[in-house]
């Protein structure tokens, strides 16, 4: 045995020798007393004049005028709140409520015995307070015509159809449970789906029938076709083998790199195709521009203008800056542009003889600009151009690197429907090629080929292979 | 425990667990049993010489007229107005309960129920091993599903088997503690040299076996170990030994013989005295059970596996076990094992639980009642308990 030692507070020392110094409330004391969050007592506010503030003047000048509690306003932001200290119960502050081993009823007992327990002498007589948690679910009840009349079905007798809902009754539609405990040795062998479908059936159909008549209750349909598909999918999931988890996580793997291949090449492939419908556009516009000098400027100007790429060439930044500028500042290249195009840009001027930095006309800067951006697109071009040629060429050498290592072992293929003879083992290089070329990059475009783009997929599988190895050999 | 806060009521009732090895008593509220002895009724036989030896065995009492002692000082029970909860397994004769000892209110829970509200959760799978059986039992929403319950003999009183036998291979005498009168210290693996106590009473061979036990259970739980994987002869002779030693002064140091008897609890196929192979092992014993429940809350078991029992608490039990386990769920699931590090926690948790569920506010208005005794008689038992 051992004591635990509390200081005696100034209180208890009076209660123990019953002084008289009480002087403040002796009421029971309240959560606020032992948990004194706000230092400051909060005072009543008395009537509260509001002011109305005068037309015209500002919010926040009114209010350094006047305040709700007409103080000054603050020199300095003061902290209202409680900042960093944590709040300690102070206990032992008041008098000692005693406590007492009282009788007491339950409410949510049905036999209403009387069981003994420790509480506060104040709260003598008040109502159990957790007779509140007594919740339970409604389970319909039918009666005997009722069944008779609509619940009646082959599957079910009345006796089981009564067991059933006695348990769903006791375990509050826990259908685990009422599966668990249901009497199997006396009525058949249930599912779990079974009872719920049963359940859920009745449900409804008292639903209907008890309804007032014109209203549409809400019925909850179950489907239990679906529940047992359902647990015999996930029963199938649980019951893998760690080799079919790895097998399913290498091919989702594979099939997004697909995907990101696939990805890749259709941008290039949109990348290329901006810069040549640019190149064209821009060639047109100037065809159409030499022709419109000659004839009505403004109409011509309108209709053939159409929305260039700014993608391809430079865009000259076109600054309204208001006051004075110098002309000189158009003509700078925008930081956007990178080195290499600005070397190149410069080793073609100066191998047409052009000055590098002509005097600012408005013509000529408008002029020498254009020609700088024609120059970007050229270089562009250029770049794009020997890019496919050096893939195609690239291609070319895989495959025939292919050919011959499946050349060795020449099978007697089956007619799969291919054009020609001229496609030994395609069937080989398929399966071998399996790993290394699951896709080939779109084919590549030559200048004369400009409109016809193809991106071309060959998974292992595709029957078409043919037509997409044509296209690379030619 | 102050009521409203926690949502308890003190109603001063009391919580007996009656488990085959031990019986655990107290007060509800309490974080402990204050009784704990073991499960054994002595009884004494008289005997024309005068000399009343004590005859032990483990039934539950029935006959009166007999005197029997059981170790019952620490509970004394000074209110007449008393509530009894036992969490049990089997229905203990509530007749014996209510007439005999005249109580006014009384309930009955099952054991797994209260392991997992001692471990503050209404679903998991229970794994209890203790003295004679290990059983996994799959709780729900705070009820016990009944037939998915999995039931294996491999438990403490196994291991006691077999450390007999190891002895026996030894031979070395198991001498218990009230026979010896004086010892010498011996060098390690000599055999021990111990004088024994004169006039000593004449007890019985149950009693004697009953005192050898309790040194093999010493032993059993201070030698053995569970290895982290399956045994393996190699691995096993490289681990470090420990020395014990006997009450009569024979010691010794043990290697492989640690990590070989319980992994016949995790492997039966290799244990001695095994007829056959039918016996599950421990991990097998949980896999199944869950198997057997519907696979919706297969994952809200396998969440939380709470593992009790006095004999789980042998080194590196829930290692293995965690082990075992992840290795047989399927890869998305998620294997949560809990197990309380105290020694007092895992063997009384069931004790625990029936304390925590008693001075539950919410739980005064389930107590069955004399008058509902009266009215319904046994099979309201059946109804209101789970």
């Amino acid at each position: 045995m051992h004591f635990r030692c509390t200081m005696a507070t100034g209180a208890d020392v009076r209660d123990i020798l019953e002084l008289a110094g009480a002087e403040n409330d002796t009421g029971p004391i309240s959560k606020k007393d032992i948990i004194n969050s706000d230092k400051k007592k909060s005072k009543k506010s008395t009537e509260t004049l509001t002011f109305k503030r005068p037309e015209g003047m500002h919010r926040e000048v009114y209010a350094l005028l006047y305040s709700d509690k007409k103080d000054a306003p603050p020199l300095l932001p003061s902290d209202t709140t409680q900042g960093y200290r944590t709040v300690k119960a102070k206990l032992g502050c008041k008098r000692v409520r005693p406590w007492k081993w009282m009788p007491f009823t339950n409410p949510a007992r049905k036999d209403g015995a009387i069981f003994h327990h420790w509480r506060r002498a104040a709260e003598e007589g008040k109502d159990y307070p957790f007779a509140r948690f007594n919740k339970t679910v409604q389970v319909p009840v039918y009666s005997e015509q009722e069944y008779q009349q609509h619940l009646h079905d082959d599957g079910w007798t009345k006796a089981e159809t009564d067991h059933l809902f006695d348990l769903c009754k006791r375990f509050d539609l826990r259908f685990v449970v009422i599966h668990d405990r249901y009497d199997h040795q006396q009525y058949r062998k249930r599912s779990v789906e079974d009872l719920k479908e049963r359940y859920y059936n009745i449900c409804g159909k008292l639903a209907k029938v008890r309804a007032a008549t014109g209203s549409e209750p809400k019925v909850y349909i179950f489907d239990a076709g679906h529940e047992k598909r359902r647990k015999e999918q996930l029963e199938r999931l649980f019951n893998r083998t760690p080799e079919q988890v790895a097998e399913e996580e290498y091919l989702v793997q594979e099939l997004r790199k697909i995907e990101t291949r696939k990805k890749e090449r259709e941008k290039k492939a949109q990348d290329l195709q901006k810069l040549i419908t640019a190149a064209d556009t821009t060639t047109e516009m100037r065809r159409a521009e030499r022709k419109a000098t000659k004839k009505k400027l403004p109409q011509k100007r309108e209709t053939e203008k159409p929305a260039v790429p700014e993608t391809a060439g430079i865009k000259f930044p076109d600054f309204k800056s208001a006051g004075v500028t110098l002309r000189s500042q158009r003509m700078k290249l925008p930081s956007s542009v990178g080195q290499k195009k600005i070397k190149a840009i410069e080793q073609i001027l100066t191998e047409q003889g052009v000055d590098l930095n002509p005097m600012p006309t408005e013509e000529i800067v408008q002029m020498f600009n254009e020609l700088r951006s024609d120059l970007v697109l050229v270089y562009e071009l250029k770049q794009a151009h020997a890019n496919c040629e050096y893939e195609q060429q690239m291609l070319q050498h895989r495959y025939e690197a292919l050919l011959k290592a499946s050349g060795a072992s020449v099978p007697q293929s089956e007619a799969t429907g291919l054009e020609g003879q001229a496609w030994p083992g395609v069937e080989e290089i398929k399966t071998e090629a399996k790993e290394q070329i699951i896709d080939v990059v779109g084919a590549p475009l030559t200048p004369n080929s400009v409109r016809h783009i193809n991106t071309v997929t060959f998974t292992h599988a595709h029957p078409l292979i043919s037509q997409s190895i044509l296209p690379l050999v030619i | 425990m102050s009521g409203g806060v926690y949502g308890g009521d003190e109603v001063g009732a009391l919580v007996f667990d009656i488990g085959s090895y031990t019986v655990r008593a107290g007060y509800a509220g309490e974080d402990c049993p204050k009784a704990d002895f073991p499960t054994v009724i002595g009884v004494t036989l008289d005997r024309e010489d005068g000399s009343a030896p004590m005859e032990t065995d483990g039934e539950k009492p029935k006959q009166s007229g007999t005197a029997y002692y059981i170790d019952t000082n620490q509970l004394r029970v000074p209110r007449e107005q008393m509530e009894v909860m036992s969490p049990l397994k089997n229905g203990m004769s509530t007749s014996l309960m209510f007439e005999h000892y005249n109580i006014p209110a009384f309930f009955l829970c099952k054991t797994a129920v209260l392991s997992s509200f001692a471990n503050g959760r209404s679903t998991g799978l229970v794994l209890d091993s203790g003295a004679t059986h290990t059983t996994a039992i799959p709780v729900h929403d705070g009820y016990v599903l009944q037939q998915c319950i999995v039931k294996s003999p491999l438990a403490g009183d196994f291991m006691s088997m077999q450390c007999r036998e190891l002895f026996q291979d030894l031979s070395v005498e198991i001498v218990p503690p009230y026979i010896i009168a004086s010892k010498d210290p011996v060098r390690e693996g000599s055999p021990a040299s111990w004088k024994k106590k004169e006039k000593l009473p004449q007890v019985t061979r149950s009693w004697h076996n009953y005192m050898c036990n309790t040194v093999i259970q010493d032993f059993q739980a201070s030698v053995l170990q569970v290895s982290d994987s399956p045994y393996d002869e190699q691995v096993a002779a490289q681990m470090p030994t420990v020395h014990y030693e006997l009450p009569n002064g024979y010691n010794c140091d043990f290697g492989a013989e640690r990590l070989k008897i319980p992994e016949g609890l995790f492997d039966p196929s290799n244990a001695k005295g095994l007829s056959g192979n039918t016996m599950l092992g421990v991990g097998h014993v949980v896999t199944t059970s869950v198997g057997m429940c519907d696979i919706d809350i297969r994952p809200g078991l396998y969440g939380s596996v709470i593992v009790t029992g006095g004999n789980t608490l042998i080194q590196g039990f829930t290692d293995r076990l965690n082990r075992e386990l992840s290795q047989k769920t399927p890869p998305s699931m998620r294997l949560k094992l809990i197990a309380n590090n105290t020694t007092v926690e895992r063997r009384f948790s069931a004790w625990i639980g029936g304390s925590i569920l008693a001075s539950l506010g919410t739980f005064q208005q389930m107590w069955i009642s004399k008058q509902e005794y009266e009215e319904g008689g046994k099979q309201c038992v059946d109804r209101k308990c789970p």
